[in-house]
C-alpha cells in the first residue's frame, strides 16, 4: 500500500471509473446513485470508489445517510497538478531553449540571407 | 495510436515560429541537438551524439550536468518510424534498472505539425508511464496523464 500522501492521490487517481466520478462531481453534487448511472457496475462497487476518493481527499461525503451526497475537493488536484509540472519542466525547459536555438538560426539566415532549409538528406 | 490505449502518456504541445524542415532538423540533426536539448544546467556534449535517421536507425546522445560531469544520462533510442519532416517515433530499452522486472520499453513520438503563418506545432508524446517504472520516473503513481491533465486543469485553475 502506498504511505505518503502523494501516492495516495495518485493511486486514487489512476482508476478510469474514479477518474469519470471525478469529472461528473466537478458539474456538481451527486448522490451514490446519480454517480453509478453512466457505468455498468453496482451501488456497492462505486460505493468501494467513492471510498478510496474520500480516503486520497479527494472527495467529502455528506453525513445524511438517506441522501448522502459527494462533493469534490480541489486541494488534493492541485498537489497533484504541482508534482506533474515538476515532471513536465524537463520539457517545458528544453522547449524554450530549443525556441530560442530556432529563433537564433533564423535570423542568422536572414543575416546572412542563406536558405535555412537544409538540402541534403542525411539518411543514406 | 488511439485513445483507448493513450491513458497513460504524457502529451506536450508547443508552437514554434519556425518552418517544419527547421524544427524537424533540430531533433535529427546532431550539431543542432548538441545546442539545444536539455533543462537548464545540463548540456549534450556534441562528441556523444550519434544520430541515424532512418527506421531501425539510432539517436544517441549524453545529457551532462554543468556542475557535476559525474551526473549524466545517456539516452539511446531507436527509430521505429520515421517520416522526414513529419514524424519520428522512437523507443528506448531500460534493463537492470533497480525495481524493474527484467526489460522495459518507452516510446517518443515526435508530430511536426503546419501552423497557420509558416509556423510549426510540435506534439511530443511519450509513455507509457506505468506503475512500474516507478524506479524510474522517480515515482510511478502517473499513469493517467492524458485523461488526467483536462481535469487537473479544470480543477487546479
Amino acid at each position: 500500500m502506498p504511505t505518503d500522501r502523494l501516492s495516495v492521490i495518485f493511486s486514487a487517481l489512476a482508476d478510469p471509473t474514479r477518474r469519470a466520478i471525478l469529472a461528473r462531481l466537478t458539474e456538481g453534487d451527486a448522490t451514490v446513485t446519480e454517480l453509478a448511472e453512466p457505468f455498468e457496475i453496482s451501488l456497492p462497487a462505486i460505493s468501494r470508489h467513492l471510498k478510496v476518493l474520500e480516503g486520497a481527499g479527494l472527495i467529502v461525503r455528506s453525513r445524511s445517510a438517506q441522501w448522502r451526497s459527494s462533493s469534490l475537493r480541489a486541494e488534493p488536484l492541485r498537489e497533484a497538478t504541482a508534482w506533474m509540472d515538476r515532471y513536465r519542466q524537463f520539457w517545458d525547459v528544453s522547449l524554450d531553449r530549443l525556441d530560442a536555438h530556432l529563433q537564433r538560426l533564423q535570423q542568422q539566415a536572414v543575416e546572412s540571407d542563406v536558405d535555412p532549409t537544409p538540402t541534403e538528406r542525411i539518411s543514406p | 495510436m488511439t485513445d483507448s490505449i493513450a491513458t497513460d502518456e504524457l502529451v506536450i504541445e508547443r508552437v514554434f515560429d519556425a518552418p517544419r524542415e527547421l524544427v524537424y532538423r533540430a531533433f535529427t540533426d546532431p550539431d543542432q541537438l548538441a545546442q539545444w536539448f536539455g533543462p537548464v544546467g545540463f548540456s549534450v556534449p556534441r562528441d556523444s551524439v550519434d544520430i541515424s535517421v532512418t527506421v531501425g536507425g539510432y539517436q544517441r546522445f549524453v545529457m551532462v550536468n554543468d556542475d557535476n560531469p559525474e551526473w549524466s544520462s545517456p539516452v539511446d533510442a531507436t527509430f521505429t518510424e520515421v517520416i522526414e519532416n513529419e514524424l519520428l517515433v522512437g523507443t528506448e530499452e531500460f534493463e537492470g534498472v533497480p525495481g524493474l522486472q527484467g526489460q522495459t520499453s518507452m516510446y517518443m513520438r515526435l508530430e511536426f505539425h503546419d501552423e497557420a503563418g509558416g509556423k510549426t506545432r510540435l506534439v511530443i508524446r511519450q509513455g507509457p508511464y506505468t506503475p512500474e517504472m516507478e524506479p524510474m520516473a522517480r515515482a510511478g503513481w502517473e499513469s493517467s496523464f492524458t485523461k488526467l491533465e483536462p481535469l487537473l486543469t479544470a480543477l487546479a485553475g
